[in-house]
């Protein structure tokens, strides 16, 4: 796994946010008619996130609202448990992608 | 939302009274740049592309020469609100097919404690059909004249 994979996977929940928000959008005011574009944006960088990784984000999405969540000051922004300090310094390379150990959700350092 | 509340997003330091970009796609670059050079991004190309797929799904570009673009990325940790003014106007494919001169570009994170984007935005939204209220912003040079405009729309 590397930094790329990580920042697909990203990308891939922040175009899932857009479609799942976009009937309140509408309701703003705002033009969604293009979700089948995004359908099809979705699945071009699917294709680009290794196969067993995609099978854990689409599995933890239907398990929670978000499978890629953010890590601050050592926490899982997930389950707001503490990550051991191992994990944290290796994430904080961004090289790996890494999951919380308690909560299962895939992690992504701010800090 | 209360008025103190919507103005407090707004900071000074993303409040960019002349805006270089001529196209979407140079504009939300240039607002996400100016943005990570005053405040603290993971991945600004994240950001960007974020913002540009979002514009893929409609247009925020609403009419009257004003664009919100406007997502949730994980690569920001908290609501960010910058404002821009393009005197002499930016391609936009907007509703009214009519170039933008006001850019209000909004990014926040999927998980907020308080759950304040999507009420930002449609407060945003509302305080921006008033005619008085855009016709005004169009005149503003500094951040407070800016700021005492939107609160003239509540």
């Amino acid at each position: 796994m590397d930094d790329k994979q990580l920042r697909c996977l990203v990308a891939l929940q922040d175009v899932d946010h857009m479609i799942r928000e976009r009937a309140k959008e509408k309701e703003l005011g705002f033009d969604v008619e293009g979700v089948d574009e995004l359908q099809k944006m979705r699945e071009e960088i699917a294709k680009s996130i290794a196969t067993p990784l995609l099978r854990t984000y689409e599995r933890l999405r239907q398990r929670y609202e978000h499978a890629v969540v953010p890590v601050k000051n050592g926490i899982c922004l997930g389950c707001f448990v503490t990550l051991p300090t191992s994990i944290g310094s290796k994430g904080k390379e961004n090289i790996t992608v890494y999951r919380c150990e308690n909560c299962g959700r895939i992690l992504y350092w701010l800090d | 939302m209360d008025v103190q509340e919507f103005l407090s997003y707004f900071r000074e330091e993303f409040f960019i009274p002349e805006l270089k970009a001529t196209t979407k796609d140079e504009v939300l670059e240039e607002m996400v740049q100016h943005v990570a050079s005053k405040y603290p991004l993971k991945d600004t190309r994240l950001i960007i592309d974020m913002l540009k797929r979002r514009e893929r799904l409609g247009s925020t570009g609403i009419g009257h020469g004003i664009a919100i673009p406007h997502g949730r990325t994980l690569s920001t940790p908290s609501l960010l609100v910058a404002f821009g003014k393009s005197p002499r106007g930016i391609e936009y494919d907007s509703i009214d097919k009519k170039p933008v001169h006001m850019v209000f570009m909004i990014v926040a994170p999927p998980q907020e404690e308080s759950n304040v984007y999507l009420p930002f935005l449609g407060k945003l939204v509302e305080v921006l059909q008033v005619k008085h209220v855009r016709d005004q912003l169009m005149q503003v040079t500094t951040f407070q004249e800016f700021i005492d405009t939107l609160a003239g729309g509540f």
